[in-house]
């Protein structure tokens, strides 16, 4: 499409000469540069002559656009060479750039949190908080994570120095699971963003903390099939209508049954590639059937309702929709980094 | 964990399964295979060669051209390793064969061979070293096979590496798949097989085990069952091939043929066993006791003195301490080439004792893995019999008649009702009673249909994860399979509106991003100094990753300081910055969470130019009034009237400083950074900041918003200018004549502070420009000159100050 080229090149010459023209002979010159007879546009016209015939439609149909726009351009240019101010002639450039200013942004960590809590708002779900310096109670035991059990292993936690207790910081925002249904009675549609903390050494793929959003929904009859067709309009909304996804079989004490959830790999189309670790899919959150010994915690009859949670690390997230390669960039604060979302 | 394919088909029939298939079943059920590796393939086109000649390459001194009878085929190959020679039994890559491991690429990526000239000679394959061929780390030179090895047979099939590994992770509920059979059975499940029953063949032969041992266990809540056997005239030595393969298969040293088949049998059927050497059990008698009060240390077989502490649960003798119970045992009773009495154990410990035990001695081994997870407690007989069959078998050990087994309490399977309706309800399905049957059954757990929708499930002992009715909903759900599960999404939107978020947080970012500010993020891990130095009731950790983030900030200053370094460092000077973030404290008092409260802030970060260069103007650098302006900006945006800045010369973190009030209360902070903060990160230019209290700020929010009719009349503006001693503040000239015009005051600011020719000196001439108005009329110039002459006076009498000139 070596014509096409040609035809854009020709385009952005001619449209940056036109900014140029100051008088009549400018403009004459103009005219017989790009629109006389023997013009560029003119040999262009001659070079179509020559291109396949299958072309030959659609780069037509770009060369009289070009025509049309050039000539319009050019008439208009010629009219108001009359009207410039004989003062700002020359003495004010009017190609330099604007003065540099500012341009703020957010953080990517907080546009991809908007985006998660903007797609679960629009479908009832409502927004809550809670302390990042936690109680054993609520980070583990309340979440069905008896003491001396290898579940807490699979989060490695940071303790706080207290005389007065056992304090954690709390390793994901689920303990807001349970703040939330302390203090409210079912249904309850809720999601939970914070910032949570592993004791894990830092890393391309891992730092001492990072964000989650949790969502929870406790009603009558809330099954695990409302919760794969929840996540599949997540995912939809957040990755792409083509998003493919796959819930496998996982654990977490406070769900039962409990799954991971994969969605198919954007970046190679399933085929595999470093990213996937070649498997074709990218795991992107945990979720389940809130487990009834969490019912009981908070004092929910197990019978009467049932609900799922679901919980994504906001920086993972980031990570895959942006193509990031290391976490700690995210925490850095460069700016070359800062001003690319 | 690694599972082994060539096992697994020990335990169940796979013929005509792809390995592919085997890893996304597994993957599907819930046993996680994150990759896989076969070795059968991954051979391909290698095979064992002998050396028959080398000559010298005619043109590179370093390399030699060999003649390698590949099997009935002569090849040339060109090689340039410093030990090759002939008569060499050698690993050969033929033309088209995958090198796994390329020694030149930093990466070590693997390479086709392809048929070459190497300096002008042609080369027909490639001699590989252990490095190359990805089964050892020696790269100095080609492999070398003993004499057993034949020309022409494939490597694969010389190396016994015709299997295929699964590297498995496992999630910590799934204890029953920690070995082979539990692989194996969820694996019959997926492909409908029947598991293979393999009989056990043992013969018992010499004087009972209980003429030479006793058992007693003394602390039973510790360890539910206790099994034991005895092996005679054991031979102990190295192990055969198969076993040795087997161990080493999923990457377990091998040691003998005792211990080697104690290992074997827990990688089969899940049970760790332990082997004693009788001789050195004084009395000939175990004891499973907790530690007595002087018993504090213990040498464990890795030659490490342990501290014991009294909740652990020992394996002793008369005398002594021989092992560790679930986790290790000791050097005092291990298995050595002189043992000929071998005792077997084959227990059962409590979780979370053997958890804590673990955890204490920060010893994790494969036995204490398995036990703090939960093992089968009706496994223990059938692991001795199978090790008593391969010692038996490998070391020419006789089996003495009879089993020492102490239990607690017989371990039945549990009885779990299961509702129909339950099940379609949670997994929002439309399964049938028989469906249900059919796929529990599948994974051994027996039903029993007590009514059309009630199912009595039998839940076997080696499922210790299932106990309720939702776990075996869960089962039914991962076996039926979550993707035959349809998509519901009819989700009656009723919204909670119980749930608001913290919009203003959002609102604020908002604002601050279209001011031209980035949104920062920073670590709120500190260094407890630094926390310390802005706040000593600062929050500490107890096991902090590093000295450098061993306590929560208590300010956002250090994280943005630490930006400002980063850009610094990477040429970008100009920074407008902010974050929202929590800073954490111990308070006096009792809180939500114990004594800490975590309080949201905002900060704000200037440094560098206010407005950058630009052709025709200079740049201009960020100041305190700029913080102020920022400042100012958000409080206007909060819809606050009025608020108070009082300004310090130095503070221990600001050279100029300013303490933002509003009714009273103080806010917030803010100033130029001082120097010794900013050398510390070599900062070497100005950095203003200020961090100000959201939770207070957001209270005093104005949130009700009325709408005030606009005014009918327009405002006059004046300008006044009083010379007025140096040090007169204006904003306190400012408040008096906003007092002075009382009703009508719209408006002021100040345009102009000039000191120098035509000013006394010591005095300062400062212009106010203000706007009044009135709601009924438009002011009349005796309205204004009324005014002027009033703020003369109040101006004279309370700065001494003076009317420079008046324009309206
Ligand atoms: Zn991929």
């Amino acid at each position: 499409m070596e014509m096409l080229e040609e035809i854009q090149k020709l385009k952005d010459e001619a449209t940056s000469a036109l900014g140029t023209l100051k008088s009549t002979d400018d403009a004459e010159n103009f005219r017989l540069r790009y629109l006389s007879r023997k013009g560029a546009l003119a040999q262009l016209f001659e070079k179509l002559k020559e291109v396949p015939k299958e072309n030959k439609p659609a780069l037509g149909k770009s060369l009289n656009e070009l025509r049309t726009f050039l000539e319009n351009e050019f008439e208009t240019s010629r009219n108001n060479l009359g009207s410039k101010s004989p003062t700002s002639d020359g003495s004010l450039d009017l190609s330099i750039p604007g003065r540099k200013r500012y341009t703020g942004r957010k953080h990517p960590l907080t546009q991809t949190a908007d985006e998660i809590k903007r797609i679960f708002t629009n479908i009832g779900f409502g927004i809550a908080d809670g302390p990042e310096i936690e109680d054993d109670y609520h980070n583990f035991e309340a979440l069905n994570f008896p003491p001396d059990h290898p579940a807490r292993d699979m989060q490695d936690t940071f303790f706080v120095k207290s005389e007065e207790g056992k304090y954690v910081l709390r390793t994901h925002t689920s303990g807001v699971q349970i703040r939330v249904m302390e203090n409210n009675k079912p249904p309850v549609r809720v999601m939970m963003p914070g910032r949570v903390y592993r004791n894990e050494a830092i890393s391309a793929r891992s730092y001492c903390l990072f964000h989650q959003v949790e969502g929870l929904y406790v009603d009558k009859n809330v099954s695990l099939a409302e919760l794969k067709g929840t996540i599949a309009y997540f995912a939809k909304e957040f990755f792409n209508e083509e998003a493919k996804l796959r819930f496998r079989p996982s654990y977490f004490p406070f769900t039962e049954p409990s799954a991971e959830v994969d969605v198919n790999c954007f970046i190679c189309g399933g085929k595999g590639c470093k990213i996937c670790k070649y498997s074709g899919w990218l795991e992107i959150m945990g979720c389940g059937m809130v487990d009834p010994n969490v019912f009981k915690a908070v004092k929910y009859d197990e019978n009467e309702v049932s609900g799922y949670a679901f919980g994504m690390g906001i920086e993972r997230l980031a990570l895959l929709r942006y193509g990031i390669d290391d976490i700690r960039l995210f925490f850095e604060n460069d700016l070359r980094f800062l001003n690319q979302f | 964990m690694k599972i082994s394919r060539k096992w697994l088909q020990q335990l169940v029939d796979l013929s005509g399964v792809k390995d592919d298939d085997i890893a996304s079943r597994l993957t599907m059920l819930g046993v996680e295979v994150e990759s896989y590796e076969n070795f059968a393939t991954k051979y391909d086109g290698f095979i064992v060669g002998v050396v028959l000649e080398v000559e010298k390459h005619p043109n590179a001194d370093k390399l030699k051209v060999c003649k390698v009878d590949v099997g009935g085929e002569v090849k040339s190959i060109v090689c340039g390793a410093p030990n090759v020679a002939a008569g060499q039994k050698v690993p050969v890559g033929l033309v088209g064969a995958m090198v796994p491991h390329n020694q030149h690429d930093p990466d070590g990526k693997p390479f086709q061979l392809t048929r070459a000239k190497i300096r002008g000679v042609e080369s027909e394959g490639m001699i590989c070293s252990a490095n190359e061929l990805g089964l050892g780390d020696d790269k100095s030179g080609i492999m070398v096979f003993d004499g057993a090895a034949n020309q022409g047979t494939p490597l694969s099939d010389y190396l016994g590496l015709n299997d295929t590994v699964f590297e498995i992770s496992l999630t910590p509920n799934r204890a029953d798949c920690l070995s082979h059979l539990g692989v194996a059975r969820e694996l019959a499940a997926a492909f409908s097989k029947k598991p293979i029953q393999k009989r056990v063949k043992i013969t018992e032969d010499g004087p009972s085990i209980n003429e030479s041992v006793k058992v007693d266990v003394a602390a039973q809540d510790l360890c539910p069952r206790y099994s034991a056997r005895l092996v005679r005239k054991v031979k102990v030595g190295p192990s055969p091939k198969w076993l040795k393969d087997g161990v080493e298969s999923v990457g377990i040293r091998s040691i003998n043929n005792v211990v080697d088949a104690t290992n074997f049998v827990m990688l089969e059927l899940g049970q760790p066993l332990h082997a004693f050497d009788l001789k050195r059990i004084t009395g000939h008698k175990i004891i499973v006791r907790r530690p007595a009060k002087d018993e504090t240390k213990f040498t464990t077989l890795d030659a490490k003195e342990r501290n014991i502490t009294p909740d652990m649960v020992m394996i002793c003798d008369r005398e002594k301490i021989v092992a560790i119970g679930g986790v290790m045992g000791g050097m005092n009773s291990e298995i050595s080439e002189d043992t000929t009495e071998v005792l077997i154990e084959s227990a059962n410990f409590n979780q979370s004792s053997i958890r804590r035990t673990s955890k204490a001695l920060g010893l994790s081994t494969e036995a204490s893995y398995r036990f703090e997870r939960g093992v089968d407690p009706n496994l223990t007989i059938r692991a001795l019999d199978r090790v008593s069959e391969i010692i038996a078998q490998t070391s020419g050990g006789k089996l003495a008649p009879g089993i020492i087994d102490i239990a607690a309490t017989k371990f039945l399977p549990k009885r779990v009702e299961l509702h129909v309706d339950h099940v379609n309800r949670l997994l929002g399905t439309r399964l049938a009673t028989g469906e249900i049957i059919r796929v529990l059954e599948s994974i051994e757990i027996p039903c029993d249909k007590k009514s059309e929708t009630v199912i009595m499930c039998s839940v076997p002992t080696f499922r210790g994860d299932i106990e309720r009715d939702v776990d075996l909903i869960e089962e039914v759900g991962r076996v039926y399979g979550y993707e035959q599960i349809a998509d519901s999404f009819q989700t009656k939107l009723n919204f909670d509106t119980r749930f608001h978020g913290n919009t203003s947080l959002d609102e604020l970012r908002d604002l601050l991003a279209g001011a031209g500010f980035n949104e920062i993020m920073t670590n709120s891990l500190q260094p407890a100094d630094v926390a310390g130095f802005h706040d000593t009731a600062f929050v500490a950790l107890a096991n902090p990753i590093s000295e450098d983030m061993a306590a929560m900030r208590t300010t956002l200053l250090p994280g943005a300081l630490q930006t400002v370094g980063v850009n610094l460092a990477h040429g970008l000077k100009d920074m407008k910055l902010f974050e929202i973030g929590r800073v954490y404290v111990v308070s006096e008092k009792e809180q939500v969470i114990g004594r800490f409260v975590e309080s949201p802030k905002v900060s704000i970060v200037l440094s560098g130019a206010a407005d950058p260069t630009s052709f025709d103007r200079k740049e201009s650098k960020f100041d305190i009034f700029d913080l102020k302006t920022e400042i100012e900006r958000l409080l206007t945006f909060l819809k606050l009237d009025s608020w108070d800045f009082i300004s310090y010369d130095t503070t221990k973190e600001y050279e100029q400083s300013l303490k933002l009030f509003v009714n009273g209360m103080e806010l917030g902070i803010g100033g130029r950074v001082g120097k010794a903060a900013l050398q510390k990160l070599s900062v070497d230019q100005d950095v203003y900041f200020a961090e100000l209290d959201l939770t207070s700020l957001l209270a005093l929010r104005k949130s009700t918003k009325r709408f005030k009719t606009l005014p009918k009349f327009p405002f006059a503006s004046i300008d006044l200018s009083f010379i007025v001693e140096g040090q007169t503040p204006a904003a306190e000239m400012m408040n008096a004549l906003r007092n002075a015009a009382g009703e009508m005051f719209r408006d002021i600011s100040v345009f102009d502070i000039y000191s120098g020719e035509g000013i006394p000196d010591g005095k300062k001439s400062i212009a106010f420009s203000m706007a009044l108005g009135s709601e009924e009329r438009t002011l009349n110039d005796g309205d204004i000159a009324g005014f002027i002459e009033k703020a003369e006076k109040t101006m004279k009498v309370k700065f001494s100050a003076e009317l420079r000139r008046q324009k309206n």
